[in-house]
C-alpha cells in the first residue's frame, strides 16, 4: 500500500457529543476505511456484546502464565536480600548446586555489588518442586556488610520539615511577580499540605513466566503488559549473557492484571530464561504474594503543598504548588499531576517545584494514571477547601473554572443523576443535629487523560503497529494482534471492530492476542492500546471485506463496490447472499490482510484525550472514625466506545481501586529492618465486596475525528478522580479536611477533634 | 532469614492448620476441613505419600508430599488450573473449591487431608459441553476483567446459591467477602449471581 504518497482528501466529519456536535474538516488518508463519526449507526461497536473471552475466564478454561505447564518442567525461586542496604560480600552456591534434584543455580548479583532494598535479587534456583527450590535457597550462603538505610522518605535527604500537624513549615520559595500579584488581589486564599502513601499494584496474578528453549529459540510465557517490549529486553539479556539465541517469542494470551507493574521482564523474567538454559528444561518462576508486594514496583508516596486563591467572581486566579515524591532506591517516578483544566485562569509558578526523594526501598513503577491520583487528591481537595472558604458550592466552582466543554456537560449530567443539590443539602441539614453519630458528605472530582493513540509517527512511537484479519472458507473469522489483553477487554476490541466491519455478530469472530508472532502493538499502558490499534484492526477487516466482496461480486454478477455487509449478509440492490455462503467462495487459503496504522487525522479533533467527572457520597461514623462509601457515579468518555461492557467494567474497577487508595491501602515498611510489614492480603487491605457500594457508570460515546473509528483509551482517566471525590465527600461530612491518605479512623477522629464542637 | 523472607514471614502452613481455627482469617470459605475432621487433622510422616483424591466425581491416584497443599495437587499434578494461587495464605479466595459441598481455600488444606472427600473444582460444575448458568451470567454481566479471581468467585457464588436460591445483594457480598478482586468487579458479580439464580429457577421448573 503506497497510499501515503497520495494527497489525503479532505472529509467533513461530525465530531463531538450531544449539543456540542459540530462539523469539522479532516485530512483522511487515502486507502483507510471510511471514518465513522457522530452520525454513524453502529451495530456491534458500543453494543452490549459479551466480553470475547468471558466464558473462558469464568469457567477456568483460560490458561494464564501461572497455569502453563510442560512435561519435565521445573519450578524456580529467587533468593532475596534480607537487608535494605549493604554490600554482598560472599555468595556460595555450591551447597545448593550439589543438592539432589536441584537442576540449576545462578547468581543474580555479583559479589561486591550493593544491595538496594529488602527483596533485592541475589540468586535463583530451579528444581522439580517448589518445596525443593525453597530447601535449595536455604542452602545458599550469602553474606552482607550491612549499611545504614532510610525507608521513610520524610527522613531522606532533601525532605522538608513538617510540623506536628504534618504541615510544611519552610516558607514558599519566591513566587515571582505575576503569581505574587495574583495572590495579592485574591478575595480568598487557602493553603494546605497533602500526603499520600505507597500503593502496590497487587495484581491477582503475580509476576511470573515459563521459559522453554528449543535449541537456540526461546519461548517465554509471561504475565506481561508489554509483549514486544519484553521480547526485546530478553533477547538483549540473553546476548549479554553470551547465550546463542536465535529468536525470542513471547506468549501472553491471558494476563491476570498488571496496572503498570508488568512493563519489564524484570530480574525474574531474565532469571527464568537463564535457568531454563542452564537446566536444559522448561522452567516456571512465579513470584509469591510477598515478593509481588515488595519487589515489583508501586505507586510512590507524595507530599504536596498547594495554595490557591479565588477572586470576587469565583475565578481561580492563583495557584501555587511544590511537591516531593517518596521513591525507591533509584529516586525516580514520584512526580505528581494535577487537574490543570481547572486552573486555566490561574497565575502559576514558572519553574516546576518538585523533588523526587530516594529511599532504600523497591523503586516505583508506573501505576494506572501515574502521578495523577496523588496529585488530583491533593489539588481537588484544596479546591474544595477553597470553595468552602469562599462560600461557593464546589461543583459550581468547578463549572466556572473548567476549560473543557465536554466535562461541563459531564458535571451537569452527573449532578442531575446523582442528585447533587438534594444530597448536599440533606447532608448539611443532618449535620445540624449536634448529637448525630453518623455524618454524611457528598463530593465530586474531575478526570482527565490526554492520549489519542500511538500512530507510529510521534517521537518515540516506534514502528507503525499492525493487526491481522483472516476469513476462512468455513465462515470463521480471526482477528489477531500481538498486543496483550491484561483484563481491559482488548480482545473485545478485536472482535467488535472486525464484526462491525464485516456485518456479522461479535461471537462469529475469534480474537487472539498476546503472541509476538502476530503484528506488534504498544504496551498496555497510558491508555494507548485501543487508541493505537483500533484503527488498524478495523482497517485489516476493511481490506478483507474488499477481497471477499470481489469474490461475491463475481458470483452475484454485481460490482464489488456496490456490496454492503450488514446483518450477516452481503447485499447489492435486491440481490444478496449470506456471509457464510460468500466465505465458501474463498478456497483453501483464507483471505488474510494486515491492517495499516495511518497517521492520526490532521484537523481539529474534538478532544485531545478523554474527560470524566465522578461523584461520591460517604458516611462518617463519628464514634469510630470509620468512613463508608455509600454510592458513587462516574461519567466518562473514551472516544467512540468500542466494547461497552468491558469499558464500563474498567471504570468501575478504577473507582474501586480509588476506594482502596482513599481509605485503606498503604505499604508499611519497618524503619528498623526496611522490610514490608504488611506484604500480604491480610494486612494490606485491597477493597473487598463489602467495601464497595452501589456504583453507576455512564459512558459517553464521543466522535473525536482523529482516526477511522475515533476510539480513545480508558484505563487511566477514571483512576484520577475516585480518591479525590471520596476525600471531598469526607471533607463535606466532617467540615474539616483529612489531607492525608488513606483516610483511616485515626485521621478521621483527629479531624473531628480539630473541627471542635462545630 | 532466607526462608522467612521467602515465605512472607508468615507462620508455617502446617502449624497454622493444626493450631488455629481458620476463623482468624475472617473468610467464610474455610471451615469444611475442620468439620471433616472433628478430632483435628491427622498427622502424617514427612515425605512422599501415594493417595487418592476424588475430584469432580473422578478418582485420581497421585503422589504428594506431606506438605503439598490441595491447591498444588490440583494445579500441578492434576492440571486443574481453574483454582488460582493468588496468595497461598488463605487471604484471597482465588483457590476456592468445594470439599464435601463446602467452599474451601484449597491453599489452606493439605492434599493428604482431602482424601476420602468429594472435591469439586470450577471445571466440574455445569454439564459436559454446557457452561454452568453462573459462568453464562458472569460472562453476560461482564463480572470480570483480568479474570484471575473469577473462577474462585464462581465457586463462592455457587455455594451461596446452593444455600439460598434467591440471595439478595448483601448475601452475595458476604458470600464472596473472602474473595479479592483487584480489578474491581464486585458489583457485577452480585448482578451475575442474581441472574444465575433466575436462570437456575427457570431450569428447575
Ligand atoms: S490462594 Fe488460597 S486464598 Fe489465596
Ligand atoms: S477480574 Fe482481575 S482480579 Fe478479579
Amino acid at each position: 500500500m503506497n497510499s501515503r504518497d497520495r494527497t489525503p482528501p479532505e472529509k467533513e466529519l461530525k465530531v463531538g457529543f450531544g449539543s456540542l456536535i459540530e462539523t469539522r474538516t479532516f485530512e483522511v488518508p487515502a486507502g483507510d476505511a471510511p471514518p465513522w463519526d457522530a452520525t454513524t449507526k453502529l451495530s456491534v461497536v458500543g453494543s452490549d456484546a459479551d466480553r470475547a473471552d468471558g466464558r473462558d475466564k469464568a469457567s477456568g478454561r483460560a490458561k494464564y502464565t501461572h497455569d502453563i505447564a510442560f512435561p519435565g518442567m521445573l519450578q524456580a525461586a529467587i533468593l532475596r536480600a534480607p537487608i535494605a542496604r549493604g554490600l554482598l560480600q560472599n555468595l556460595d552456591l555450591e551447597k545448593a548446586r550439589s543438592m539432589p534434584g536441584v537442576a540449576a543455580v545462578i547468581a543474580l548479583k555479583e559479589v561486591g555489588k550493593r544491595v538496594r532494598f529488602v527483596g533485592d535479587e541475589i540468586a535463583a534456583v530451579a528444581a522439580p518442586t517448589l518445596d525443593l527450590c525453597r530447601d535449595a535457597l536455604e542452602a545458599i550462603v550469602a553474606e552482607y556488610a550491612q549499611e545504614g538505610h532510610t525507608v521513610d522518605f520524610l527522613f531522606a535527604d532533601g525532605a522538608p520539615v513538617l510540623d506536628e500537624q504534618g504541615d510544611i513549615t519552610d516558607p514558599w520559595p519566591d513566587a515571582g511577580e505575576e503569581l505574587t500579584a495574583a495572590f495579592a488581589k485574591a478575595k480568598t486564599t487557602v493553603t494546605g499540605t497533602y500526603r499520600t502513601e505507597v500503593q502496590t499494584h497487587a495484581s491477582m496474578e503475580s509476576h511470573g513466566a515459563v521459559a522453554k528453549w528449543t535449541d537456540a529459540d526461546l519461548d517465554v510465557y509471561m504475565s506481561t503488559q508489554a509483549t514486544f517490549g519484553v521480547r526485546g529486553e530478553l533477547s538483549q539479556a540473553m546476548r549479554a549473557a553470551g547465550l546463542q539465541c536465535k529468536s525470542v517469542t513471547i506468549h501472553a494470551e491471558f494476563v491476570g492484571g498488571g496496572f503498570g507493574s508488568k512493563f519489564t521482564a524484570g530480574a525474574e523474567g531474565r532469571a527464568v530464561a537463564l535457568l531454563a538454559h542452564a537446566a536444559n528444561a522448561p522452567v516456571k518462576l512465579v513470584l509469591n504474594r510477598f515478593e509481588e508486594h515488595t519487589c515489583t514496583g508501586n505507586r510512590p508516596a507524595a507530599l504536596m503543598q498547594f495554595r490557591a486563591a479565588v477572586d470576587e467572581q469565583g475565578a481561580i486566579i492563583a495557584w501555587d504548588q511544590r511537591s516531593w515524591g517518596g521513591c525507591g532506591h533509584n529516586g525516580q517516578g514520584g512526580g505528581i499531576a494535577i487537574p490543570d483544566h481547572l486552573l486555566a485562569k490561574a497565575a502559576r509558578r514558572r519553574e516546576r517545584a518538585h523533588q523526587d526523594l530516594a529511599t532504600d526501598a523497591d523503586p516505583a513503577r508506573p501505576m494506572r494514571a501515574p502521578a495523577h491520583p496523588q496529585g488530583f487528591f491533593g489539588a481537588e481537595l484544596c479546591i474544595d477547601e477553597l470553595a468552602a472558604a469562599a462560600g461557593i458550592d464546589p461543583l459550581a466552582l468547578r463549572k466556572q473554572n473548567d476549560a473543557q466543554p465536554l466535562r461541563l456537560q459531564q458535571y451537569e449530567l452527573g449532578a442531575e443523576r446523582f442528585g447533587w443539590e438534594q444530597a448536599r443539602a440533606a447532608a448539611a441539614e443532618a449535620k445540624q443535629d449536634q448529637h448525630a453519630r453518623y455524618l454524611r458528605g457528598v463530593g465530586c472530582a474531575s478526570a482527565r487523560w490526554g492520549n489519542l493513540g500511538n500512530d507510529g509517527r510521534g517521537r518515540g512511537d516506534g514502528p507503525g503497529h499492525g493487526a491481522v484479519c483472516r476469513i476462512h472458507q468455513d465462515g470463521s473469522v480471526e482477528a489477531r494482534s500481538g498486543a496483550q489483553d491484561v483484563g481491559t477487554g482488548f480482545k473485545s476490541v478485536l472482535t467488535n471492530l472486525t464484526a462491525e466491519e464485516l456485518g456479522i455478530r461479535a461471537e462469529q469472530v475469534r480474537a487472539t492476542a498476546g503472541h509476538t508472532t502476530d503484528p506488534s502493538g504498544p504496551a498496555a499502558g497510558g491508555s494507548t492500546t485501543t487508541a493505537s490499534l483500533a484503527p488498524v484492526i478495523r482497517h485489516a477487516a476493511f481490506l478483507c471485506k474488499q477481497e471477499l466482496a470481489k469474490k461475491a461480486a463475481e458470483h452475484l454478477g454485481v460490482a464489488a463496490d456496490s456490496i454492503v455487509f450488514a446483518a450477516g449478509r452481503l447485499s447489492a440492490g435486491d440481490t444478496s447472499m449470506s456471509f457464510g455462503d460468500a466465505c465458501k467462495l474463498i478456497g483453501p487459503n483464507p483471505i488474510e490482510m494486515r491492517g495499516e496504522r495511518f497517521p492520526n487525522y490532521k484537523g481539529k479533533v474534538f478532544e485531545r484525550g478523554v474527560c470524566g467527572a465522578q461523584f461520591a457520597e460517604v458516611e462518617v461514623d463519628t464514634w469510630t472514625g470509620i468512613v463508608r462509601v455509600l454510592r458513587m457515579l462516574a461519567i466518562q468518555d473514551c472516544g467512540i466506545v468500542v466494547a461497552q461492557k468491558p469499558a464500563e467494567s474498567q471504570v468501575l474497577g478504577a473507582m474501586i481501586q480509588g476506594i482502596g487508595f482513599a481509605l485503606h491501602e498503604q505499604r508499611i515498611l519497618d524503619r528498623q529492618s526496611g522490610r514490608m510489614l504488611n506484604g500480604d492480603f491480610l494486612r494490606y487491605k485491597v477493597p473487598g465486596a463489602l467495601d464497595v457500594p452501589p456504583m453507576e457508570v455512564i459512558m459517553q460515546s464521543v466522535a473525536n475525528g482523529h482516526s477511522n473509528c475515533s476510539a480513545a483509551g480508558l484505563g487511566e482517566a477514571p483512576t484520577c478522580a475516585s480518591a479525590a471525590a471520596i476525600a471531598n465527600a469526607v471533607f463535606h461530612a466532617i467540615g474539616h479536611p483529612v489531607r492525608r491518605l488513606p483516610i483511616t479512623p485515626d485521621k478521621v477522629l483527629a479531624a473531628l477533634h480539630q473541627r471542635g464542637g462545630k | 532469614m532466607t526462608k522467612d523472607l521467602h515465605d512472607g514471614g508468615a507462620f508455617s502452613r502446617r502449624s497454622f492448620l493444626k493450631g488455629a481455627s481458620a476463623a482468624a482469617v475472617g473468610s467464610a470459605a474455610l471451615h469444611a476441613n475442620a468439620d471433616a475432621h472433628q478430632d483435628g487433622p491427622k498427622s502424617y510422616a514427612q515425605g512422599a505419600h501415594a493417595i487418592a483424591l476424588t475430584v469432580n466425581g473422578k478418582e485420581h491416584r497421585l503422589q504428594v508430599e506431606t506438605r503439598t497443599t490441595l491447591l498444588d495437587a490440583l494445579r500441578d499434578t492434576l492440571d486443574l488450573t481453574g483454582a488460582k494461587k493468588g496468595c497461598d495464605r488463605g487471604a484471597c479466595g482465588g483457590c476456592t473449591v468445594h470439599v464435601d459441598g463446602l467452599p474451601v481455600n484449597a491453599c489452606l488444606m493439605l492434599a493428604l487431608d482431602a482424601q476420602a472427600t468429594q472435591i469439586t473444582t470450577v471445571e466440574g460444575i455445569g454439564r459436559p459441553g454446557h457452561d454452568h448458568p453462573l459462568v453464562l451470567e458472569f460472562a453476560r454481566c461482564d463480572a470480570m476483567q483480568c479474570g484471575v479471581c473469577t473462577p474462585g468467585m464462581v465457586m463462592s457464588s455457587l455455594h451461596c446459591l446452593q444455600t439460598n436460591a434467591n440471595p439478595d445483594r448483601a448475601s452475595v457480598q458476604r458470600a464472596i467477602s473472602g474473595n479479592i478482586c483487584r480489578c474491581g468487579t464486585y458489583g457485577r458479580i452480585c448482578e451475575a449471581v442474581a441472574g444465575a439464580a433466575k436462570r437456575m429457577q427457570g431450569e428447575k421448573r
